[in-house]
């Protein structure tokens, strides 16, 4: 399965390092808040390019890896620095680097300590783009781990008044996921080298380990723990409303449009590769939790007031659909999974960017402090509505593509599923028209603060617009370069 | 003791003899400065001669090791020593303490920690560690004016002499059952199933009491968080690292050497770790001070490395020696913290007095938000290879429980290791400004920070490193 060498130039190294670089010089620049602002922008802005060239100039029909690298690391533990890039993998860099812009962009006007904010944002960067591309188990769960120092000093320090509850409590949830997970990728080491006298992390070497079902149902239990709650599938997600409560705005698009792929990623990357058997056998019970959670947490956010919260809950109910589909267990419903994974990145943080102008002009995240804002801001109200009808599963908009895969691909198997899913795709409206009513229509109720949308944010936005309109009608350029890898999964996965 | 001996001992023989003379002529130069410098040099002078000197001989007396491991250890506590002599400049001018006096005992406490580590025989063992225990009390108390110092120093004065009692009566009673004190001898004596092995293992019940106290394992504990509190900052450093270090690093290849004797040992053993992990653990969460919670931490860690001693050879020797050292960069780093915002009337520990100081110290506070994060074992600093390393050896040799204890004690752990950094950088600014750092302070934390980073992004050379000192 590994086509690429590394004797070229390390890509993926560069890629992976170059947002801590900007850590450095934002740090180095920290008298100077502008500097770090637009260093910040520029290293994101770079990484982007530079993976748009990797999706321009590798041939993405191709089998195995795009892009590979193997160094010898900790020699001892036998744990490599192994780098590999697939189709999925290029996306989801991709999604990271442009979302990246967008955080740096919306936090534009951040005054308290900018430089250690930016260089923190530029850190959660790297370590999100290392678990997207880490194919050695120990490597993996660095950069996994990585990620929550800065998201935890983001919530925190720079959060709303319950910023530090939040902040603990994230960092509480996913840790005691991880610390199992550790465990069982020990223990998975030394049955492997057991086994084979070969003690090694490497991905592709523990998926050959020999086990019996009750161990391969415990390490996939321990795993899963791990995975589930960054996801958040039902009953794990209760960190992730106060999180995005309190997260300022760069915050929540890094957070749900990255950091929870993260957990969907890790499932499809490790979890099900390497306890085949016991994947097979939790199916149904992810695709119970999965449409548990996707009523559940649609109903939980028709009842809330906080708009910020009501977003969040809408990331678990999608999340939940996006675990649907991987049960489901099918070429099409996995491509789906994998485009809602997309999409969802991309139309939750359009918006948090939505939800974080207002909350500039209106200085409130509450519903009851809103209403009317089409009276005075049309234009910004025209792009709420737009970011709004694409979360919901408008046909034409981005949600809209994968969701309509996944019902597809989880009909032809299971065809309950799906009817019951469907229904949840309703409630996902009623949610959120009656966000887009509280915000958008009625009396205007407070003088706005600022007027309708400056040039910065015209150029934040019409980025966002743009791709929501492209992903709904033409979803195909993100189909292609995962079409091998969905298929590798999904035979490599089932025996 | 021959000359050739006398050239194995060189770089103890450098410090005490350094020591003596800092004592005499510190009561007529006054000068503070002059005799820091000299004890740096001297400290740094003998992990240089200990580093490069080969030893002619292997055992100097029938009672001191000169093997690679004995002379890694002496290495590694005169560094320590050169650090907190390098760290305590200021700290020195602050509280006016005398001429050659502190620079001399922290010597002294050099000189014993190195041949604790180094001891074969259980004469030397018995009396390096109480050299060093005996320089500790004065060391505690060394602010005079301080209550809470002379309390800390009498509290560890009554502890120190009844874990001495149960040491010496513990080497009594083996030395009974074996009748040797040299400590191979010994060991492969208790091996034969014989009348006599009920006394030695009396004898070793014994000597783990001591072993409690000196190390601070649960229930032996209680004297820690006040001496830590009380202690100056620098001397809490030390005590938190090199001397538990050297007892732990002594006892290494002695639970080695009871082979199947050691099955009773290690059944003790593993309970105390499982004790020491959740005590230590759920009494650091309710600290509002930093050293007390410090002293919590580290009775924390003293159960995560007992899992590595009594699982023993090569693997528990690695994952303990490397865990060892990081740890102790990391808790000296943050005594050095402490050391550093220290002002005249005392030293800043209460969080409440830490309130917002990450805005106004952002480079010390930063530092010391590290090297929590490095103790609580998150990734990518050096303390997460060191978990890793000892979970690891205890999947290896069977023992699930102790990881799964250890796994959830440093959960909890992350509590109180936060609890600073929110203490410093997530709440409202109301503290006022402490001392801005001197060079040396800062040349040391910085220190302190790369090799924390640098272990835990790359930690393969100390691996190789500790390998080759274990037999």
């Amino acid at each position: 399965m590994i086509a690429g060498s590394s004797t070229q130039f390390p890509l993926l190294s560069l890629l992976l390092w170059l947002p801590l670089a900007g850590v450095l010089l934002c740090l180095l620049l920290r008298k100077s808040a502008n500097a770090c602002r637009w260093a910040a922008l520029l290293f994101n802005v770079v990484l982007l390019g530079i993976a748009l060239w990797i999706a321009f100039s590798v041939d993405t029909g191709s089998s195995g890896w795009l892009l590979y690298e193997d160094y010898s690391w900790i020699e001892r533990f036998g744990i490599r620095y192994t780098l590999g890039l697939d189709g999925i993998s290029l996306l989801l860099v991709i999604l990271t680097a442009f979302l990246q812009v967008i955080a740096v962009l919306i936090s534009w006007q951040i005054d308290y300590h900018p430089a250690f904010f930016y260089a923190l944002v530029l850190m959660l960067g790297t370590a999100v783009l290392g678990v997207f591309l880490a194919l050695d188990l120990v490597l993996f769960y660095l950069f996994w781990e990585l990620m929550l120092i800065p998201m935890f000093v983001l919530i925190g320090v720079w959060g709303q008044q319950r910023r530090v509850y939040a902040a603990v409590k994230f960092f509480f949830f996913t840790l005691s996921g991880s610390l199992l997970m550790l465990l069982a990728m020990i223990s998975l080491y030394l049955l492997h080298g057991d086994q084979t006298g070969v003690y090694t992390f490497a991905l592709d070497a523990l998926k050959q380990t020999e086990l019996s079902l009750t161990q391969e149902l415990i390490f996939y239990i321990c795993f899963m723990s791990a995975f589930a709650v960054k996801v958040p599938l039902f009953p794990f997600h209760a960190w992730l409303p106060d999180a995005h409560e309190q997260a300022p705005a760069a915050g929540s698009v890094d957070l749900a449009g990255l950091v929870l792929k993260t957990g969907v990623y890790g499932i499809i990357r490790f979890a099900f590769p390497l306890f085949p058997n016991a994947a097979e056998m939790s199916l149904p019970v992810l695709a119970l939790l999965a449409l548990i959670g996707l009523f559940y947490a649609a109903a939980i956010a028709f009842k809330q007031t906080n708009i910020k919260r009501l977003v969040a809950y809408s990331s678990v109910s999608h999340l939940g659909f996006v675990i649907l589909g991987l049960a489901a267990w099918n070429q099409t419903a996995w491509e789906g999974s994998l485009l809602l994974m997309v999409n969802h990145g991309i139309t939750s943080a359009a918006l948090f960017v939505m939800l974080a102008l207002v909350r500039q002009r209106t200085g409130s995240n509450d519903l009851a402090n809103m209403g009317g804002l089409w009276q005075s801001q049309p234009k910004m109200s025209a792009f709420f509505l737009l970011f709004a009808m694409a979360s919901l599963g408008l046909p034409g908009l981005a949600n809209f593509a994968g969701e309509i895969l996944i019902l597809i691909g989880t009909f032809a198997s299971k065809p309950v599923w799906a009817s019951i899913a469907v229904i949840g795709v309703l409630l996902s409206a009623t949610y959120m028209l009656r966000l887009v009513q509280g915000v958008i229509w009625g009396p205007c109720r407070e003088p706005m603060k600022k007027e309708d949308l400056l040039p910065r944010e015209w150029l934040l936005l019409i980025p966002l617009a743009l791709l929501v309109v492209w992903l709904g009608c033409y979803p195909q350029p993100l189909l292609d370069p995962i079409r091998e890898p969905v298929t590798a999964l999904l035979q490599g996965g089932r025996p | 003791m021959s000359l050739l001996e006398l050239k194995a001992l060189l770089p103890q023989l450098l410090m005490v003899l350094g020591a003596t003379v800092v004592l005499v002529a510190g009561a007529w130069v006054r000068n503070r400065r002059l005799w820091l410098l000299t004890g740096l040099v001297l400290a740094l002078g003998a992990a240089f001669i200990a580093g490069t000197v080969e030893p002619p001989v292997a055992e100097v007396a029938g009672m001191f090791s000169t093997s690679l491991y004995a002379r890694f250890c002496t290495i590694a506590w005169s560094l320590v020593i050169a650090a907190t002599l390098l760290l305590s400049g200021r700290y020195a001018d602050l509280h006016r303490y005398g001429g050659g006096e502190y620079t001399s005992l922290l010597l002294f406490a050099g000189t014993g920690m190195s041949l604790l580590s180094a001891a074969t025989s259980f004469l030397g063992l018995f009396l390096s560690l109480e050299a060093f225990t005996l320089v500790l009390y004065i060391l505690i108390a060394f602010n005079r004016v301080d209550n809470l110092g002379a309390e800390a120093g009498l509290k560890y004065l009554v502890f120190g002499a009844v874990a001495t009692g149960f040491i010496a009566f513990g080497i009594a009673l083996i030395y009974t059952a074996s009748g040797t004190l040299h400590i191979a001898e010994a060991l492969a004596a208790l091996q034969v199933d014989g009348a006599m092995r009920p006394l030695g293992l009396a004898g070793w019940a014994l000597m783990l009491v001591a072993i409690g106290f000196k190390i601070s394992l649960v229930p032996f504990h209680f004297w820690t968080p006040d001496v830590y509190q009380g202690a100056p900052a620098p001397v809490g450093g030390v005590m938190a690292t090199a001397a538990k270090g050297a007892v732990l690093a002594a006892f290494l290849p002695l639970l080695d050497g009871l082979g199947v004797a050691g099955g009773e040992i290690k059944q003790v053993l593993w309970l105390l770790a499982i004790l020491t992990m959740l005590v230590g653990t759920f009494s650091a969460l309710s600290q509002t001070n930093l050293k007390r919670m410090l002293a919590y931490s580290s009775v924390t860690h003293m159960g995560y490395l007992l899992i590595a001693l009594l699982i023993g050879g090569a693997d528990g020797g690695q994952a303990l020696l490397f865990y060892l050292v990081v740890y102790s960069f990391a808790t000296f780093g943050a005594f050095g913290v402490i050391t550093s915002w220290a002002l005249e009337d005392g030293e800043v520990q209460n969080y409440d007095d830490l309130r917002g100081l990450g805005y106004l110290h952002p480079r010390r506070s930063s530092a010391l938000a590290l090297f929590m994060l490095s103790l609580a074992g998150v990734p990518p600093l050096a303390g997460f290879f060191g978990k890793f390393g000892i979970f690891h050896a205890a999947l290896q040799h069977g023992y699930l429980e102790l990881a799964l204890i250890g796994v959830f004690a440093s959960l909890v752990s992350l509590y109180y290791y936060l609890r600073p950094i929110i203490v410093l950088f997530m709440q409202e600014r109301d503290a006022h400004q402490l001392r801005s750092g001197s060079g040396e302070e800062f040349v040391l934390l910085a220190g302190c920070c790369v090799a924390t980073l640098f272990f835990g992004i790359y930690p393969g050379p100390l691996l190789d490193l500790i390998m080759t000192l274990l037999p």
